[in-house]
């Protein structure tokens, strides 16, 4: 009844052509591009990987095999688990995790540089200088890194010429050369979230902490952090979910031994023709980073709510 | 007081370092696209080298790529604008319940990896054309249309957010006075509303652009059998590496400063106008030029002139000659330390008499490094220098580089470097 007056309401106040776009346009999003293809995925990862003229078939049914190889690997496996997909899962994880906590660190200054100790024309300088390189191509930028990085890389060179250390380090292999090309990624995805929420915060209560003789790092905090902290939060969870679904860089920074689980879900779509069973490790990763990610909140008290800011 | 202006000390050099981190590689990656090195390094320095610019234009997967991206790019911006648009208005239409849930439904797909935007996109695509039993060369399966349709699937929420900004500050008495003086209601859009809005659709429809452009982890998937710039980077990336991909950075990365530079004087320009408004007096004309200058053209001017400077210092500069000395001055390098030092000679002597002509040793090895990476260290000038001193055992390593000197592992071994820092030990 109510959804009816509703819709009355708004069709008296947008009128018949601007109603039919709106609702159109939003149902077009919501429905075919949101919604309906989550599902698909979800209905798809639970079925088997069948050529196309038997898809709809006989056969066509229901199944878990998708998820139980994720955790237990083909039925010919010695292990007790899937040994090498589990650990992948597990890894990237952690090191989404360690990437989170290292941009958080290096860009929480630099949000509280731009939002309480910079004026004006330098403020609005930074903010520019912070843009600007991420309209250059994600490619690109990792493909810097592997330049940087590289064993004739200029960090190796310098290092060696300064006597540092005498053969070249294979950063790659160690993946310092991708964890710091992903943490270069999301850099803006940190540092804008932390900076809004800290922007409001009133410079006066800085100043009668201080006047009352508390140390800067009190301060901090005391102060600073318990205010941003929905910023922070919703910095974090977009840099943890992104990073933890990142395949450019991996890709491309990645170290011959360390896979990244995103690129075990490419290989079973491009090499290893198997969708459905693609559909099923995506889901997964969705599933617990939401999981994760909601856990997290729960351990720092801030609502969702919050994020949306 | 003092430990206050300490602090602050401290700051400002962390952030010196913070920008260091954020524009040292991009600058370093732009200085190796005019390096005449086959594998994309500042240093050793070859030759200045604008040849790296020529083999990119003539590399037509780069350029097939280009316009694909060019066309999924416009795609995006036709379909997620209009569309985050209509989402931003019915955000301030709903009810209170209904926004939540609206808003839940429509911001997830910022945080939902890319990677299952593209997949889901894919899969559902897939299954509506194997339910028509559509042909693979229909809509249902082509690369453009998905990408466009996946894209627009997260864009659309960049855009909804940029408009729903807009939006707060919208006065809805306008539109209301508009209603009362007989405007029908898509007048009211049109008019009062389409206008005010103006701005935000510039940079929502810049946004969209520049995100769909640069997009990877969805296109990879949604793209099927065509390609885009970023798959094709990706690819050329991943298996081999050279400098054309540095010259196409240092485009992008040109174009990027010059938009960021019209933008900002756009701005100062706008400030500086509304700031004249309001004093409503006339700002004194100070000197023509310098207020060319700091125009929005007058600095598009001024990078087009250091741009025609470069090339024409370019095109004065003989790097023909400047790789001939080169090669010239390896081969005496060559020459000199092959009789001298036993170390070297089983593995890097070898090339050097057997091609005495070395019409291409400076490029083809390093060429070939990426694939050469685990091993590579191997064969580092270090290595040898510390191995030469010691017996026999310690360098048998070299020994085996001798065997099987086709092998891909152990290509190192003829990097002209090498033999650049050997040689001056054996004197």
């Amino acid at each position: 009844m109510a959804l009816t007056a509703w819709f009355q309401h708004f069709f008296k106040k947008n009128g018949i052509v601007l109603s039919i776009y709106l609702m159109s346009a939003v149902l077009l999003w919501m429905v075919i591009m949101i919604i309906l293809p989550q599902v698909f995925m979800l209905d798809f990862s639970f079925r088997f990987n069948l050529p196309p003229g038997k898809i709809g078939g006989e056969e066509d049914v229901y199944t878990i095999s998708n998820y139980r190889f994720l955790l237990f690997g083909s039925p010919g496996n010695p292990d007790p688990y899937n040994v090498i997909d589990t650990t992948v899962f597990f890894r990237t994880i952690l090191a989404a995790i360690f990437v989170t906590v290292f941009d958080l660190l290096l860009c929480y200054p630099i949000a509280y540089a731009l939002a309480i100790v910079a004026k004006g024309g330098t403020a609005r300088l930074m903010v520019l200088s912070l843009i600007v390189p991420f309209w250059i191509n994600e490619i690109l930028r990792a493909f810097a890194f592997r330049i940087l990085f590289g064993s004739s890389g200029v960090i190796n060179t310098v290092g060696m010429t300064l006597g540092l250390w005498d053969t070249p380090f294979d950063f790659i292999k160690a993946d310092i050369a991708l964890y710091a090309g992903l943490g270069y990624a999301y850099i803006l995805l940190m540092i804008f979230p932390i900076y809004n929420a800290m922007e409001s915060l009133d410079r006066n209560q800085l100043e009668a902490a201080r006047d009352l003789g508390a140390q800067w790092w009190r301060i901090h905090w005391r102060i600073v952090i318990p205010f941003s902290k929905p910023g922070i939060a919703s910095g974090c969870t977009m840099v943890f979910m992104l990073s933890a679904g990142a395949l450019a860089a991996p890709q491309i920074l990645g170290g011959p031994s360390s896979l990244w689980f995103t690129q075990i879900i490419y290989q079973w779509f491009n090499t290893g023709g198997n969708w459905p069973r693609g559909s099923a490790y995506a889901i997964v990763l969705l599933a617990v980073c939401i999981l994760f990610v909601l856990f997290m909140m729960r351990v720092f008290k801030v609502r969702i709510g919050e994020i949306g800011r | 007081m003092k430990s206050a202006q300490f602090l602050r000390v401290v700051l400002g050099a962390y952030i010196v370092l913070f920008f260091a981190y954020l524009f040292g590689p991009l600058i370093l990656m732009s200085i190796t696209a005019f390096n005449s090195s086959e594998f994309p390094r500042v240093t050793p320095w070859d030759c200045f080298s604008t040849d790296w610019f020529n083999v990119l234009v003539e590399d037509k997967r780069i350029m097939t790529g280009l316009r694909n991206s060019i066309i999924i790019g416009f795609g995006v911006v036709c379909l997620s604008v209009p569309i985050g648009l209509a989402a931003a208005m019915m955000l301030t239409q709903v009810g209170r319940r209904m926004k939540s849930f609206f808003y839940t439904v429509v911001v997830s797909p910022i945080l939902v990896p890319g990677v299952v935007l593209g997949i889901s996109t894919l899969i559902f695509w897939d299954r509506l054309g194997t339910m028509f039993d559509a042909s693979y060369n229909s809509v249902f399966y082509n690369g453009i249309f998905l990408s466009i349709l996946g894209q627009s699937t997260f864009v659309s929420a960049y855009c909804m957010l940029v408009f729903t900004a807009r939006l707060q500050r919208f006065d809805p008495v306008q539109e209301e006075a508009a209603l009362d003086l007989g405007a029908t209601n898509a007048q009211a859009f049109v008019k009062i509303l389409l206008p005010f809005l103006k701005p935000a659709i510039g940079s929502a429809a810049v946004m969209a652009f520049l995100a769909s452009f640069e997009n990877y982890n969805t296109t990879i998937f949604t793209i099927v059998s065509e390609s885009t710039l970023t798959t094709v980077l990706a690819s050329k990336v991943r298996f081999g590496i050279n400098p054309s991909i540095s010259a196409l950075a240092v485009i992008i990365v040109v174009l990027t400063l010059i938009c960021a530079i019209i933008h900002e004087a756009m701005k100062r320009q706008e400030a500086r106008r509304a700031q004249a408004a309001k004093d409503e007096r006339v700002v004194a004309d100070y000197a023509s030029v310098g207020r060319f200058a700091t125009s929005p053209w007058g600095i598009v001017l001024l990078v087009f002139l250091a741009g025609l400077g470069t090339i024409w210092l370019a095109t004065r500069y003989d790097t023909a000659s400047c790789k001939m000395r080169l090669q010239d001055e390896r081969q005496l390098r060559l020459e000199q330390s092959t009789p001298s030092t036993p170390a070297v000679t089983p593995g890097a002597a070898t090339p050097g008499t057997t091609t005495p002509s070395t019409t291409t040793p400076t490029t083809t090895p390093s060429g070939s490094e990426p694939a050469a990476k685990p091993y590579q260290g191997i064969f580092a000038p270090q290595n040898l220098d510390q191995v030469a001193p010691k017996d026999e055992g310690e360098a048998a390593p070299a020994g085996e580089g001798k065997s099987d000197g086709e092998s891909k592992p152990y290509q190192g071994i003829f990097a002209p470097q090498n033999l650049d820092n050997v040689a001056p030990k054996s004197d």
